[in-house]
């Protein structure tokens, strides 16, 4: 072990080179991975903040707010269902905002909802004609008590406070009460308003696991309309789950290049060491210690290269203008890199060990170059 | 001198065969016999190719032979495995090669201190034994430096040094002199014959340098494989 | 030449990893240029593929099709524009639709003049000329949306009729039906009966022949605030999310096109420093250092044309799938230059090694200096 970091410490030029490729390749796990997650998060914010068990759609809007409504009837079967607790009424709009200070054609993108039960991290409903933005709409300038004209119609709406992740679809959330929304939507979008007690989609909380409760609602409306559990509704947003299955395998083929590099490097490296192997097992190391000094220098080489790659990527989110690229770094994220690559590092060595089995201490010996 | 001690080397009948590719064979060592006491100093000379060089490797237990028996410092090695030998090697044997092989980015203590690091862990024992026998080969002021900036006489004394970390029963040096001129030369095997002598160990030196046998305590030679008494 | 192939033989296992690095390499590279193309094609095909040059939004839509609300008073301020030609409505919804006994989500398009705002190339068939037809995006002709096939918008059950496809022409990465205005509002109408007559979402204007189509969207934004008119390809770039992808994609392709020459020459210089030895040697026989540069580049042009291959014949078939709803095409513009840059970049690292190649000073062969490091 003592050897194998001396030669790190002491002959670095040519790990050097190892870790600036090994860096490269990490800050593109990193990256990738970042991008995914903020993909994910600014589709499905809203979503994964509702602050209930099951999200129940209609039948055929294929878990789509949009295409999604619920009339009283149909919520009365919903709450009739014995699990039920408490079911809450949501409804979105997506429009342009008109933010002061602006040009006219500086649109900021806003998902406006009206909410009955509160979503984590976002208080009651506001009084009429208030919301709680989505700090991304910072981005577009957005701050507190700012009034954002809405939508053609120029619904004014006053932004009394923050909330975070609670985006969709790539939109800010604008939280607003039942009533603000409704009159919003009318305004706006007059072709797809909707009457007093009609939402889009119902927030309901109940007793059991939730999949089962999604389960009992669909069978007690006869299909009439169609349940998931908060995660699964999320997983549903349009595009989400096949980015994330994309992203994935893109993510699995570049770990499974780390492997390579990091096989072919050591492979080089145990090449020019054989005369050194050789020595050392006549003077009785054994193979297994021998080895084990290589992949302690591979997963050092490793962690180097994720250590610089954090923070270039964590710079990187830092630099990019708010709104060019949806990165999110989060640190599960970034220690999910790190150990893969640890492992990427570790598997690649055992590329060479066979070639570290097969060096022959008689080699030491009778040999003049 | 110890005259319970048992005999640093018996080698019987050896024989080593190799196959070369196209279904011959090669007879390295050809019933090959040598005995050698627990404080002898021999030289095995005979010219390249003669064996010598496989008779060094069967003797540290590096290489196993085609048959016969290997028996040193009283442990008969002749079967042993891999894992065994590898671990007679750390405790039994010294080696000194021709082309010193000394770690290039460690220093000349470290160098030595590798040996325990590979086998038996020491700690603080190996760091004071390494002390000391660097003092013993003039070599205390050049701890620190690294193989590139020591002569080659230097070279060959911590090579030494680390030949005997471990108490070996038995030390192969393995032309050690060939790299140095004949000054060097002479003053390194001065000095490799008061150090086993000292400490009670054998040696064989491989050789094919008829000068080197003075320092010895006697000389076999070694022709084609077969053993002749000096 | 010589003994440069004579050493990759000697040593498979290296070179074979080097290549295997190589090919995976290239092949993630261009599938992602597919995937890029593909989600971009597949998100505003329908735009960039439709016949009209200018569309005239309003602000408010943020470059939605189906967001933008024209009034008619902004409709007869914008027909009224100097330069224009011809204008046309061009409106989009979106509807769950049943093709092939399954429910997926499509956008009908529907256009007053079949030049503003129809799709360009079709691939099979004909444009709609009636009521209850429509041209389908030709992605989609195996779920249901073939020439022939019968969808059905629900819940209202209007049932229309492909009768052309086009490439290239989906919308939203979903499936798209360019048809006859009058059949786009009888599907809106059977979805919500109470809708009335919606007004249309986008104006498509034809310059005249004198008016290039950026000087006509110009003109039209003069006249007002409200209008965001759009060269058809400019429609197609900013609608939302576009430019985010182009961006990230960006960044992973420089990315991934710097690890390739990093690796390779990571590799020959470590093989350079291996070889110092033997390389000494030659030179001091007499082997000229042009010579053994050569043999190196040959190695590097070699590896890298082997590892381009074989990315590029992984990639043939993935370029032929289906990625859910996005359908993925051979990019043969982005096999040509990623071939070119590597190769470019692959031997230009090379010659990193190369130059301590030509260091080597052939006096150290005598000393065995040459062989310490």
């Amino acid at each position: 072990m003592k050897l194998a970091l001396r030669e790190l410490v002491r002959r670095p030029g040519r790990f050097v080179m190892a870790t600036v490729v090994l860096t490269l390749i990490a800050v593109l796990l990193m990256f990738l991975g970042g991008l995914l997650d903020g993909l994910t998060r600014n589709a499905t914010g809203a979503v994964r903040a509702q602050n209930g068990d099951v999200l129940v759609y209609s039948g055929a809007a294929q878990s789509s707010f949009l295409r999604s409504r619920i009339d009283p009837d149909l919520r009365a079967l919903v709450s009739a269902v014995d699990r039920v607790t408490a079911t809450g009424g949501i409804g979105i709009v997506q429009l342009g905002a008109r933010v002061p200070g602006n040009g006219p054609r500086d649109l900021a993108g806003v998902a406006l909802f009206g909410y009955e039960i509160s979503p984590r991290g976002v208080p009651d409903a506001p009084p009429p004609g208030q919301a709680y933005a989505d700090e991304v709409l910072k981005a577009n300038g957005v701050e507190q008590g700012m009034e954002l004209l809405v939508g053609p119609a120029r619904s004014p709406i006053t932004v009394i406070g923050f909330v975070s992740d609670t985006a969709y679809s790539g939109q800010g959330g604008l939280w607003t009460s039942p009533q603000t929304w409704r009159e919003v939507l009318a305004a706006n979008r007059p072709a797809a308003q909707l009457a007093d007690g009609v939402f889009q989609a119902l927030v309901v909380r109940g007793n059991g696991s939730p999949s089962a409760l999604a389960a009992a609602i669909d069978n007690a409306t006869d299909g009439a309309t169609k349940s998931l559990t908060v995660a699964a509704a999320a997983a549903a947003t349009p595009g989400v789950s096949e980015q994330q299955s994309t992203f994935n395998q893109i993510i699995g083929v570049t770990v499974l290049i780390a492997l390579v590099v990091i096989a072919l490097f050591f492979a080089l490296l145990t090449v020019e060491r054989v005369a050194l192997y050789g020595v050392l097992k006549a003077i009785g190391a054994r193979s297994s210690t021998i080895f084990a000094g290589l992949v302690v220098q591979a997963a050092i080489v490793a962690l180097i290269a994720s250590a610089i790659a954090a923070a270039l990527v964590y710079a990187i989110e830092a630099l990019i203008p708010p709104g060019t690229v949806p990165l999110y770094v989060s640190t599960s994220r970034v220690s999910t890199s790190v150990g893969v690559l640890l492992l990427a590092a570790v598997l690649g060595c055992a590329f060479s060990l066979r070639r570290v089995l097969k060096v022959d201490p008689a080699s030491a010996l009778g040999s003049a170059q | 001198m110890n005259q319970s001690a048992p005999n640093a080397l018996e080698m019987v009948d050896i024989r080593k065969v190799y196959q070369t590719g196209n279904g011959g064979e090669v007879v390295a060592l050809d019933h090959a016999a040598l005995t050698i006491g627990a404080n002898e100093i021999v030289a095995l000379v005979g010219p390249s190719g003669s064996g010598k060089t496989t008779l060094c490797s069967i003797a540290g237990g590096i290489l196993a032979s085609t048959s016969g028996t290997v028996i040193v410092g009283g442990e008969d090695i002749t079967d042993y495995r891999e894992r065994e030998l590898t671990t007679f090697r750390q405790t039994m044997i010294g080696f000194v090669f021709q082309a010193v092989n000394l770690v290039p980015f460690l220093t000349a203590r470290e160098n030595l201190l590798v040996v325990d690091e590979m086998g038996r862990r020491t700690g603080a024992a190996a760091r004071t034994r390494a002390d000391q026998l660097l003092e013993d080969l003039g070599l205390s002021e050049q701890r620190k430096q690294f193989p590139a900036q020591l002569s080659g006489g230097q070279r060959q004394r911590v090579a030494i040094g680390r030949a005997l970390m471990n108490e070996p029963k038995l030390v192969l040096l393995d032309e050690p002199t060939s790299a140095l001129d004949s000054t060097t030369g002479r003053q390194v095997m001065d000095l490799i014959r008061s150090e086993m002598k000292s400490r009670g160990t054998a040696a064989i030196v491989v050789t094919h340098d008829e000068r080197i046998t003075e320092f010895c305590d006697r000389s076999v030679h070694i022709s084609d494989g077969i053993l002749k008494a000096g | 030449m010589f003994l440069a192939i004579r050493e990759i033989r000697r040593a498979k296992a290296r070179f074979a990893l080097l290549i295997a690095a190589i090919a995976l390499l290239v092949f993630l590279i261009l599938f992602q240029q597919s995937l890029q193309g593909g989600l971009v094609t597949s998100f505003v095909g329908a735009i960039r593929n439709q016949s009209a040059p200018v569309l005239v939004y309003s602000v408010d839509g943020q470059r939605v099709i189906q967001a933008s609300v024209t009034t008619p008073d902004a409709e007869a301020q914008i027909r009224g524009v100097d330069g224009v030609a011809e204008a046309g409505r061009f409106s989009q919804g979106t509807f769950s639709v049943m093709a092939d006994d399954t429910i997926v989500q499509a956008s009908v398009i529907g256009y007053d003049i079949v030049d503003l705002g129809g799709p360009t190339t079709l691939t099979e068939g004909r444009q709609a000329n009636a009521a209850g037809e429509a041209v389908a995006s030709d992605a989609d002709a195996d779920i249901g949306f073939g020439i022939g096939d019968e969808v059905t918008i629900l819940p209202g059950n209007y049932t229309i009729t492909i009768v052309g496809l086009a490439a290239n022409a989906q919308l939203s990465a979903a499936p798209a039906l360019f048809t006859e205005y009058d059949t786009y509002l009888d599907a809106v109408k059977s979805r919500n009966p109470d809708a009335g007559e919606p007004l249309p979402n986008v104006i498509a204007l034809r310059p005249m022949d004198e008016v290039s189509a950026q000087e006509l969207a110009d003109r039209v934004n003069a006249v007002s605030d409200q209008f965001d008119a759009l060269t058809k390809s400019a429609a197609a770039a900013e609608t939302p999310g576009v430019s985010q992808v182009e961006t990230s994609f960006t960044l992973i392709f420089l990315l991934y096109g710097l690890v390739v020459p990093c690796v390779t020459g990571l590799f020959f210089l470590i093989a350079t420093f291996q070889k110092a030895g033997a390389l000494t040697l030659l030179r001091a026989i007499g082997a000229p250092a042009k010579r053994l540069v050569s043999g190196l580049v040959l190695q590097a042009l070699m590896i890298l044309v082997a590892g381009l291959s074989i990315g590029t014949l992984l990639y043939v078939p993935v370029s032929q799938q289906r990625l859910g709803s996005i359908p993925l095409q051979f990019e043969t513009r982005a096999v040509i230059t990623w071939w070119i840059v590597l190769l470019v970049l692959g031997v230009a690292s090379s010659l990193v090694a190369a130059q301590r190649v030509l260091k080597i000073d052939p006096i150290e062969a005598t000393t065995g200096a040459g062989v310490q490091r």
